[in-house]
């Protein structure tokens, strides 16, 4: 037997919503024909109508995962190409940064200044670490 | 180092990257911040399958009577249902978050600041350079660099969204679905559990006062107001999702001329929409 689609799952849903409906109309239409016991199970009846129209509808939902894996995972790969491509770009702040670093201490060691030399090197290997 | 720096050829050089690149990246950064902007207020609607679920067995304890020292409702269907919407939604807003924030300018808007304080140190040795140069510099390095890397910029989103256009209309459609068809239908069984409680108190003359039944009545329709006021946030929310996904499939039909004005144009068409929408289904929230 072929597989319920989400389509026919709703249809079904709605099929038991008509049901509960007529169910309740009738049973308003005859209300003071009908013997309680005959109340009982009109009652009874539409509640369950309308609890398995409530249950097949989630199922409704949870049989279009089946339908939409392969655009899920199309999105999920592009997405994370996405993500890839922007911390490439991310990375162009940190050479930048590098570079400024590399340019101070280069006048740190000109200099001969250890101390200059010593922050500069920190400074660089804050510069490296970012990002 | 003057030469090097020679400004008239550096504008020349840049000239043609900077005059297009704002433009286009723009408009899909504003496009893709409404679009995900509109997405998000799903989780304006308050309203879930399992909260679904658990009305219902909570309104069915009660019209029956039933006392339980702990109500236990068989949600099962309806977690796994949320769970399937959480999953689509998740995707969606995924990769709108991330066009997004690929295409914004600041991404490519690189500080200099820390190589230009470099360059003004006046102490590299024997090299001295001009402080005005050395602003130039800066400025012109940093718009180069950005336009090289819009250029890189454009030519990957519209790869992406080559890419993902016909998987984000499947899912667009689907999500659609599932809110306007299977969230909105739970409702609409709502509705009619609520008028079959109402009309049997009604009917069994169980409510002898004026005040009684007027005060059933006030219940009936202060409930029934509710329900109505979420089923317009969420056909107001499906409409937004259409024009998300029409608003995406400009973007791909343009693709290969992104930087086009007329693209801006057609694409504030659907943002302003969404924009329309979303002020539409705050005024609900409320």
């Amino acid at each position: 037997m072929a597989n319920l689609t989400s389509e026919q799952a709703k249809q079904l849903s709605d099929n038991f919503f008509v049901l509960s409906t007529a169910l309740l109309d009738f049973r308003v239409a005859n209300w003071d024909s009908l013997s309680k016991e005959d109340h009982q199970i009109l009652s009874d009846a539409r509640s369950k109508s309308l609890e398995f129209g409530e249950q097949i509808l989630a199922l409704a939902t949870s049989l279009i995962m089946n339908e939409v894996a392969e655009s899920l995972d199309t999105i999920h790969q592009v997405t994370s190409d996405i993500k890839g491509t922007i911390k490439n770009l991310k990375n162009i702040q940190k050479g930048l940064n590098i570079a400024a670093a590399i340019l101070v201490l280069g006048i740190a060691v000109l200099e001969k200044d250890p101390g200059k030399i010593g922050e500069s090197i920190k400074g660089m290997v804050g510069a490296w670490g970012e990002g | 180092m003057r030469s090097f720096l020679n400004l008239k050829n550096l504008l020349f050089l840049i000239a043609p990257f900077s005059i297009f690149s704002c433009v286009n990246l723009k408009t899909v950064q504003g496009f893709s911040n409404t679009s995900s902007t509109g997405l998000q207020q799903f989780e304006e609607i308050h309203y879930t399958f399992l909260d679904h679920c658990q009305d219902r067995c909570f309104e069915i304890a009660v019209h029956e009577f039933q006392l339980e020292r702990e109500l236990e409702c068989e949600c099962g269907d309806f977690i796994s249902a949320d769970s399937v919407t959480q999953v689509i939604y998740s995707t969606l807003k995924g990769y709108l978050l991330g066009l997004g924030e690929l295409a914004q300018n600041n991404l490519t808007t690189y500080r200099t600041n820390d190589l230009t304080g470099a360059l003004t140190a006046q102490q590299l040795g024997p090299v001295s350079i001009d402080e005005s140069v050395v602003g130039a510099f800066s400025a012109l390095s940093n718009t180069l660099l950005r336009s090289t890397t819009d250029f890189y910029r454009r030519r990957k989103i519209a790869s992406y969204i080559e890419q993902a256009n016909d998987p984000l209309q499947v899912l667009l459609m689907k999500f659609e679905q599932i809110v306007q068809a299977n969230l909105k239908g739970e409702l609409q069984f709502k509705k009619e559990r609520l008028y079959g409680n109402f009309i049997e108190l009604k009917l069994n003359n169980t409510l002898e006062s004026d005040f009684e039944k007027r005060k059933a009545g006030e219940d009936y329709y202060n409930a029934l107001l509710e329900i109505n006021r979420l089923e317009k946030m969420i056909d107001i929310y499906a409409k937004s999702l259409h024009e998300i996904a029409d608003g995406h499939q400009v973007l791909y039909d343009k693709r290969d001329k992104l930087s086009l004005k007329d693209l801006a144009v057609d694409l504030m068409d659907y943002s302003s929409e969404i924009q329309v929408l979303y002020t539409e289904f705050n005024k609900l929230n409320q």
